[in-house]
């Protein structure tokens, strides 16, 4: 099976430039998965705080509601059916003469799809800070809002980091299927190598090894991260 | 009617938790420059009575006059009232994420009250006060409880406020650790700040109080000097009580 693994390797990517369509591949793969993260963030720390505020009044019960209704859809549905739905029927008429317009949906799609999850990451970190520190942010004067994002929202993010870091470990990944509404990303570039080279186990054997790396390097990345915000605590 | 001289007023104050009514009807005033320390056995409803005064809970029935502002009134702004009436925690509720100076100066500036300079300058003072200014880079976790209370203490005083409000300040200090947070505190009530303080130190109650309240069983039981709370008890619940922790 190995017989002549670097002589294809070589062959494909060096000799024929295929590289070239691997790298074109790989950008798309880490702008989706890089905007989609921070969009997926900041989207679910607001459906967390709509889903955490106290329910007294109608507005906040509203906000309450969608909040639930909006993660229970989003979670209860495969990301390739929210990417098809999105790509085929939401955005069809969307974005016409773009030509990023499947890279843009799929970026939306990702981001929406991982603000989901993230809120419920984000709301069992917003749970599991002490009472006492809305307590003493709002005895001074500070009203909810900057309660929030001051002095909780910080605490909870930095404990729910390696929960966070698993949510954009998965969606690196997750970026693979991004290829069925036309993304040139990291797997449906190694696709069009198969079927330029009528091969098959260098390319998906590569495309492995190159997705490990990017989760390698984004745990390493994340770590580090971790170490820094780990600071106040000695 | 609202007395001129009376900082806070309570009246007719109720707090229900479910079917269960901790406050059943207290009055109260706080005048300015007073000290009222609250005394009473564990459940009688003395912290909810010091957090409704800050509408940390919300009263379910009666009203709370803070400088003439009807505060339990929905129209009412309470985040502004609250600027003005400092609160201390047993659990000292430092912000773990910020040094101790941050801590300090987060709602100063936040609010403007006072620019960073300004905010870190005060601070500085009142720090060096209470012998924390060189903590003042260190976390919360880098302090003992003493010293943790001491800054949380010095935090609601670097908003000015008109009133500070203690519930149990040393209930979670090592013994050898009450002496130096009730200090700072009687500091305070020499240097003239209104305060109410919800307390077990008995000891301490008797030396700073200008009044003390005994609450029990939801209501104000009896009050009086220390002199007359812990010389001459009246009520057999507070003689019960003084019995048990004197």
């Amino acid at each position: 099976m190995f017989d002549g693994f670097f002589e294809k390797l070589y062959t494909i990517y060096i000799e024929n430039s295929a590289y070239t369509l691997l790298i074109d591949g790989l950008k798309n793969t880490l702008i989706i998965a890089s905007i989609a993260v921070i969009i997926g963030i900041v989207l679910g720390a607001f459906v967390a705080v709509f889903k955490v505020i106290p329910r007294n009044n109608i507005f906040a019960k509203l906000l309450n509601g969608i909040a639930s209704v909006y993660i229970t859809v989003i979670r209860g549905t495969p990301v390739m059916v929210q990417l098809l739905l999105a790509y085929y029927g939401i955005f069809a008429s969307s974005f016409r003469g773009n030509p990023n317009k499947a890279l843009i949906i799929a970026i939306l799609v990702f981001g929406i799809n991982s603000s989901a999850y993230v809120a419920e990451i984000i709301r069992g970190g917003i749970l599991s800070i002490d009472r006492g520190q809305m307590e003493a942010g709002r005895s001074l004067g500070l009203n909810y809002p900057s309660t929030m994002i001051k002095i909780i929202l910080p605490q909870a993010i930095k404990n729910i980091l390696p929960a966070l870091g698993n949510e954009f470990i998965v969606m690196i990944k997750e970026t693979s299927v991004a290829g069925f509404i036309t993304v040139f990303d990291l797997t449906r570039a190694t696709r069009a190598i198969v079927s330029d080279y009528y091969t098959a186990f260098v390319p998906y054997l590569t495309l492995a090894a190159i997705y490990l790396l990017l989760v390698l390097f984004a745990t390493f990345l994340l770590n580090r991260l971790e170490k820094r915000l780990r600071k106040s605590d000695h | 009617m609202i007395t001129e001289n009376n900082l806070i007023e309570v009246r007719d104050l109720k707090k229900s938790f479910g079917k269960t009514e901790v406050l059943k009807g207290i009055d109260a005033e706080i005048k300015k420059g007073e000290v009222v320390v609250i005394i009473g056995p564990s459940g009688s409803g003395k912290s909810t009575f010091l957090r409704t005064l800050n509408l940390l809970e919300d009263p379910t029935g009666g009203k709370i006059y803070f400088e003439g502002v009807d505060i339990t009134d929905p129209k009412t702004d309470i985040n502004l009232h609250r600027q003005k009436m400092g609160m201390v925690f047993q659990q000292f509720n430092l912000f773990p994420h910020m040094t101790v100076m941050k801590n300090m100066t987060i709602a100063p500036v936040k609010l403007k009250k006072a620019t960073k300079k300004e905010a870190e300058a005060r601070a500085m003072t009142l720090l060096k006060r209470v012998g924390l200014d060189d903590k003042a880079e260190a976390y919360p976790s880098q302090l003992s409880g003493g010293q943790k209370q001491r800054a949380a203490i010095v935090r609601a005083l670097c908003m000015q406020p008109d009133v500070m409000l203690f519930d149990e300040p040393t209930s979670a200090l090592d013994p050898e650790m009450v002496g130096e947070v009730l200090d700072v505190i009687k500091a305070l009530a020499n240097d003239g700040m209104t305060m109410a303080v919800v307390t077990h130190e008995m000891g301490f109650a008797r030396e700073v109080a200008d009044r003390v309240l005994f609450i029990d069983q939801g209501i104000i039981m009896e009050q009086g000097t220390p002199e007359e709370v812990f010389g001459n008890p009246k009520s057999p619940r507070l003689k019960d009580f003084l019995s048990k922790v004197l």
